[in-house]
Formats: structure tokens, C-alpha cells, sequence
């Protein structure tokens, strides 16, 4: 496969492995998770329900899901604030993800960290501050640790095309390369950092060849196509897992709604994002799908009918979790000895 | 058994036998490793050890911190050097935004066991940028601990405490004691705990809160003072954060005088909050207003020896300052 061109070849290597349709239909399935629990992250958020705000990552689904869908219990995923859904991929129980959303007792942080600033450490995932470099150096520094203890544990970084500009970035990435580390960037390229264009960001046009100056592999590949980005993240992680270091992925996507739920993002035309919407991941991986056979009306319905149930569920959880009491403000500023 | 050891042989010391006792801590930091240090605090370390355990960084503080933070959440000990404290600008990031909130924002699901040990002070003729004593900065953030030895026998005691805190601890040493402070330092394992003063001289009339480089300097300045009758408690804070209140308190509650002594800026320093506190909780127990001696408010200590010697607090200035405060 060409490094630059995204899905070069007709089938991915994964299309063909005996375990084809499987895999593909946990693909899918999980795709439309992410989808319906961040449209309904949204709703919550419209309705009042919950308070501060949601960086919603639909149409990003494909990149978010290609990535991680493949990792081992034990890797690690440092999140951005717009990769809520990471947790959901790696095996969050929906009800702590919701209970998140409302700050309650009941979410991992106990309602200290804010709605799409979610980590879940049995799972691996870091709880995001909001400073993009520095989670992405963090993550880097897990990789770091995690390669001193001799583990074979991997780490997927998730971040947006304006976290590149950040001189944390370089420090991070030039640091990796150096030592090899095993993880793997992400960057989700949505050609919007909150309301500034791409062509104000960088002088490039693929944000992978920023990898060049670190001296590992990048790969730009349609980041709306998931098979495209799960064959440069299995790729990249049997890389990175086998001692070989670091490779920076550029996810070529698009963000449907604006920065945050308060952001109508005037800025863009209503043609760019018809366009894009008009590459809908889940429509475009649901014509492949079809295509095989592997999916029907039938399937379809009963995989969206037992996400609902589990939404609908998690949401009632977290509505009725109470939310932390005012006494824990001052737990958890030291460790106790 | 003790021998006399300088400040900066007792630092090497701890972090030798702590890496010897624990193989999860290393070092890393910028020229710490080939070259054993711009200061030689890491000398030997790497003969010993080893390139995996004493580890040259990039030039990047930013990164130092963050990659340290990182393998602390999985469990290491990573002792992290910033050469001069001037330099620790990059790494804000990392130690504020990171280190003091990751278990806040996690509730406690991760952690972050970190000793950053950092170089600073002046009166070296360092210049703008190889002086800075800006401890305070982060006294502000709680979720980080930071402390400043004055003795070598504290040097030693802090560091090892520093290492095996579950929490971040800043570790600032004063260039200016790295040689010139001598003292008995004992062969074997011990600690200092962090939080707790240390009143180095007893007297009746005054209490001088203050730490670093300052403490032997309040101590010459009370022997001179000690002459003309007059006897200062010299109280050397030790841990800058979190502040041991209860020792302050309890002697100028004895002495209803107190003289506040700090290298650093005195806008917003640590002798505005001790400062505070005493006038919150001892006001009914002062005979006279707090005193205090410190850097004055300007960006940086200039390299010309006239106004590097103007900025600095030396004997003369803290002896004038107990004499104003003896008059009430």
C-alpha cells in the first residue's frame, strides 16, 4: 500500500483475512455507537441536562474507531476533548461514559473532570486536561514508561490538526523518535481547529510528513474510510509493539457540527460541509458492507435497536446518580501516604 | 556514621543509594548523564548505572517533565533535573497543567511520583538567567510539594523523602550552598519529612522565618544581633509547600515579633503569605508589624557585580531589618 494515497489497493489485507466479515461487522457496529451515543450526547447537552459543554466528534467516527478498535486490554489511549467515544471503543461501560457527561458521583473522575474530558484507568484511558500538547506528551510519556518496564503495551495519542502547531508536539514527537517509543499518533486532520482554516495552521498539505522530522514513518490515509485507517493502525501497532517505534497517522476527516455545542461555526460554507457529510463514514462503510453481503436491513435494525436500549439505559443511570457531595472538593489534590 | 559532606555531594549520595535500594527510580535530565551535570549532582551516576537509568534528555524541559510524569503514571520514579531554575519556563506546562491536577482530574485513578530536582539562586554572578529563585511560583499550585534544603544533612533527608512521596515534589537547591554548605551527613538511609520546619536557633525576641541560601545568612545576622542583646529565632521553612504553619505560629506567639527573610521577588513571595497568616491567626500576639527582607521587585538579577550585589539579601540588610523590628 502507498503511504500517501490512503486506500491504494482494491482490497486491504484485512478485507481478505478469514475473519473478514466479523471483523468488519464489529467495525460497523461500533461505528454506529459512537455515532448514536454522540448525536445523543448532544441532545443531552441541548436539552439542558447537563451542564459546561461537548466537543462532538460525528463524521470523525471512522478515524476514531479505525485506530483503536484493535487495541489489547492493556494499551493505553490519551484522548483529546473530542474523543469522548475512545472510551466507548476501548470498553468503557456506557454508564460511566453518560455519567461523565452529567458530572456525577458515579463517573470515573466523581464529576472533577469535565464532560468530554473522560479517562477510565482500568481501561488504560488518560483523563484529558484540556492543554492539547500536553495530554499528547503525557501519552508520550506513558510510552516512555511503559518501554522502560519492557512491556509490549502500545499507546494511541488522539489529537486534531491544530495540536501540531503546539511546540509541545515537537518536543513530544522528536522525543519518541528518538527512544523508539511505542505509540502511535493520531491525528484526526478535520481541516478546522475550532474556527481557524488549515491554510492558517501549516504550509503543508499532508500533516504526516511532519514524521519525516522525527524520523519515523507517517502515513496520510482517508480518515472517513475506516478499513483505510484500521490497516495503518494495525500496521502502526504490530510496529510499535514489536520495539520498531513510533508512526504519526494523519486521518483525513471532517467535524459535521461545530468546535463545541456552543460554536455554530459561521465560518465554514454550508457546501464544505454538505460535501463532506456527503462522505458520511457510516454510509460509505455501510455500502461496503452491503456490497459483501454482510449486512441486511434485518442486521442493521438490531444492532441499532440494542445500542438504543443501552443509551437509553446508561442515561437513566446517570440521571439518577447522585452528584458528588461538596465535601469531596479537597480529595484526591494528594496521594495519602 | 556521619562525615562531613557539601551540599551537593550529600544530593549525588542520595540519589545513588535510592537508585541502588529502588530499581524503579532514574534520573533524566539535560547533561546529566556523559557529563555528570553542569553542577556535577549527578557525577558518577552514569559509570554506575548506566545510560538506561542516568539519561541524557533532549534539550526540551517541556518534555522532560511530561515523559517523567508519564512513567510515573505507570508505576517508575523518574527523577527529573532542570538545569537553572530560569529555565523551567518550558516545562509550566507539564508541571502545573500535568503533574499537580492528573490525580485531581482523575479522582485519584492516576497518580504522579515525581522528583524534580531544580538548580537555582543567585550571587554567582549567574546574570538574568542563571539566578532565578522562583520557588514561590508554584507554591501556589496545590497538588505540588516543594521543598529547599539549607544543610546538607537535609539535602540528603529531603531528597530521599522527595523520591518516595506518592505525590510531585519540587526539589529546589540553591547554587550557592552546593560547596559552601558543609555538614555531617550520615552514611546510611534516612529521611526528612516533607512539611515540617526546622528552627535552626533558639531566642527570646524575634522569630525569622526563612529558607535556602537565607538561612545561614539569618543565622550570622541573629549571632551579630546577639551582641547587642537582642536573640532571633531562626525558623528554616524547609518545605515551602505545604507550609508547616503550626511552627511559625507557635513561636511568634512566643517571641510577638517576626522578620521574614527570602532571596526571591517580594511581590506575592512566600513572606506575603506567611505574612498573612500570621496576621489571620497570631494578629493579638504582635508587639510590631511584620517585617520583611527580600529580592526586590525587579524582572531579574543583572550580571554587573554592583547590581547583582544591590539585588541580593546579604548579613547587613537582615540586620537592619531585625533592628527595625527590635525598636517596637
Amino acid at each position: 500500500m502507498a503511504s500517501k494515497s490512503g486506500r491504494a489497493v482494491a482490497e486491504l489485507e484485512t478485507e481478505k483475512s478469514e475473519n473478514g466479515r466479523e471483523l468488519m461487522l464489529g467495525l460497523y457496529q461500533m461505528l454506529v455507537k459512537c455515532r448514536m451515543c454522540d448525536e445523543k450526547a448532544r441532545i443531552l447537552f441541548r436539552q439542558g441536562k447537563y451542564a459546561g459543554n461537548f466537543y462532538s466528534g460525528v463524521g470523525q467516527e471512522a478515524a476514531e474507531v479505525g485506530a483503536a478498535y484493535s487495541l489489547r486490554e492493556d494499551d493505553w489511549i490519551a484522548p483529546s476533548h473530542r474523543d469522548w467515544t475512545a472510551n466507548i471503543i476501548k470498553g468503557a461501560p456506557l454508564k460511566l461514559c453518560f455519567a461523565q457527561l452529567f458530572g456525577k458521583a458515579t463517573s470515573p473522575d466523581r464529576g472533577k473532570s469535565t464532560p468530554a474530558h473522560m479517562g477510565y484507568p482500568p481501561i488504560h484511558t488518560i483523563t484529558p486536561a484540556s492543554s492539547i500538547a500536553g495530554q499528547l506528551a503525557v501519552g508520550t510519556g506513558v510510552a516512555f514508561g511503559l518501554k522502560r518496564l519492557g512491556r509490549d503495551t502500545v499507546v494511541v495519542s488522539f489529537f486534531g490538526d491544530g495540536a501540531t502547531s503546539l511546540g509541545g508536539f515537537h518536543e513530544a514527537l522528536n522525543f519518541a523518535g528518538v527512544h523508539r517509543l511505542p505509540i502511535i499518533y493520531v491525528c484526526q486532520n478535520n481541516l478546522w481547529a475550532e474556527s481557524v482554516p488549515l491554510r492558517l495552521q501549516t504550509a503543508l498539505t499532508d500533516l504526516s510528513d511532519r514524521a519525516k522530522a522525527y524520523g519515523f514513518p507517517g502515513v496520510s490515509v482517508d480518515g472517513n474510510d475506516v478499513m483505510a485507517v484500521y490497516d495503518a493502525a494495525t500496521k502502526a501497532i504490530a510496529r510499535a509493539r514489536s520495539g520498531e517505534g513510533p508512526t504519526f497517522i494523519e486521518c483525513k476527516t471532517y467535524r459535521w457540527y461545530g468546535h463545541s455545542e456552543i460554536d455554530p461555526a459561521k465560518y465554514r460554507t454550508k457546501e464544505e460541509v454538505e460535501a463532506w457529510k456527503k462522505r458520511d463514514p457510516l454510509v460509505l462503510f455501510e455500502k461496503v458492507l452491503r456490497d459483501k453481503k454482510f449486512l441486511t436491513d434485518e442486521l442493521k435494525d438490531k444492532i441499532a435497536k440494542g445500542i438504543t436500549q443501552e443509551i437509553n439505559e446508561a442515561v437513566e443511570f446517570a440521571e439518577q446518580s447522585p452528584y458528588p457531595d461538596a465535601s469531596e472538593l479537597k480529595d484526591h489534590i494528594w496521594a495519602q501516604e | 556514621m556521619a562525615r562531613t559532606l557539601t551540599m551537593i555531594e550529600a544530593i549525588t549520595e542520595a540519589m545513588a543509594q535510592e537508585m541502588e535500594r529502588d530499581e524503579r527510580v532514574f534520573v533524566m535530565g539535560e547533561d546529566i548523564g556523559l557529563s555528570g551535570g553542569v553542577f556535577k549532582a549527578t557525577a558518577g551516576l552514569y559509570d554506575k548505572f548506566g545510560e538506561e537509568r542516568v539519561l541524557d534528555t533532549p534539550l526540551a524541559e517541556g518534555n522532560i517533565i511530561a515523559s517523567a510524569v508519564g512513567a510515573s503514571m505507570v508505576g517508575l520514579r523518574p527523577i527529573a533535573e532542570i538545569q537553572f531554575a530560569d529555565f523551567i519556563t518550558p516545562a509550566m506546562e507539564s508541571i502545573v497543567q500535568q503533574a499537580s491536577k492528573i490525580r485531581y482530574r482523575s479522582a485519584g485513578g492516576y497518580g504522579c511520583s515525581l522528583t524534580v530536582r531544580i538548580c537555582c539562586g543567585g550571587g554567582t554572578g549567574g546574570g538574568l538567567y542563571h539566578s532565578q529563585e522562583n520557588a514561590a511560583w508554584f507554591v501556589h499550585e496545590p497538588g505540588l510539594k516543594v521543598v529547599m534544603p539549607s544543610t546538607p544533612y537535609d539535602a540528603k533527608g529531603l531528597l530521599l523523602a522527595a523520591i518516595r512521596d506518592p505525590n510531585p515534589v519540587l526539589y529546589f537547591e540553591h547554587k550557592k550552598l552546593y560547596r559552601t554548605a558543609k555538614g555531617d551527613v550520615p552514611e546510611g538511609d534516612y529521611t526528612v519529612p516533607i512539611g515540617k520546619a526546622e528552627t535552626r536557633r533558639q531566642g527570646r525576641d524575634m522569630t525569622v522565618v526563612t529558607y535556602g541560601y537565607m538561612t545561614p545568612l539569618c543565622l550570622e545576622a541573629a549571632e551579630q544581633m546577639s551582641k547587642s542583646g537582642v536573640e532571633a529565632e531562626v525558623i528554616d521553612l524547609r518545605t515551602l509547600s505545604p507550609l508547616d504553619r503550626d511552627t511559625v505560629l507557635e513561636s511568634v506567639r512566643r517571641t510577638n515579633k517576626c522578620l521574614i527573610v527570602h532571596e526571591d521577588k517580594r511581590t506575592l513571595g512566600i513572606g506575603g503569605e506567611i505574612s498573612a497568616i500570621i496576621a489571620e491567626e497570631a494578629f493579638e500576639d504582635l508587639d510590631g508589624p511584620i517585617v520583611r527582607i527580600t529580592g526586590p521587585d525587579v524582572p531579574a538579577i543583572p550580571f554587573a557585580p554592583p547590581l547583582e550585589h544591590a539585588w541580593m539579601v546579604n548579613t547587613e540588610k537582615i540586620v537592619a531589618g531585625m533592628q527595625k523590628l527590635a525598636a517596637y
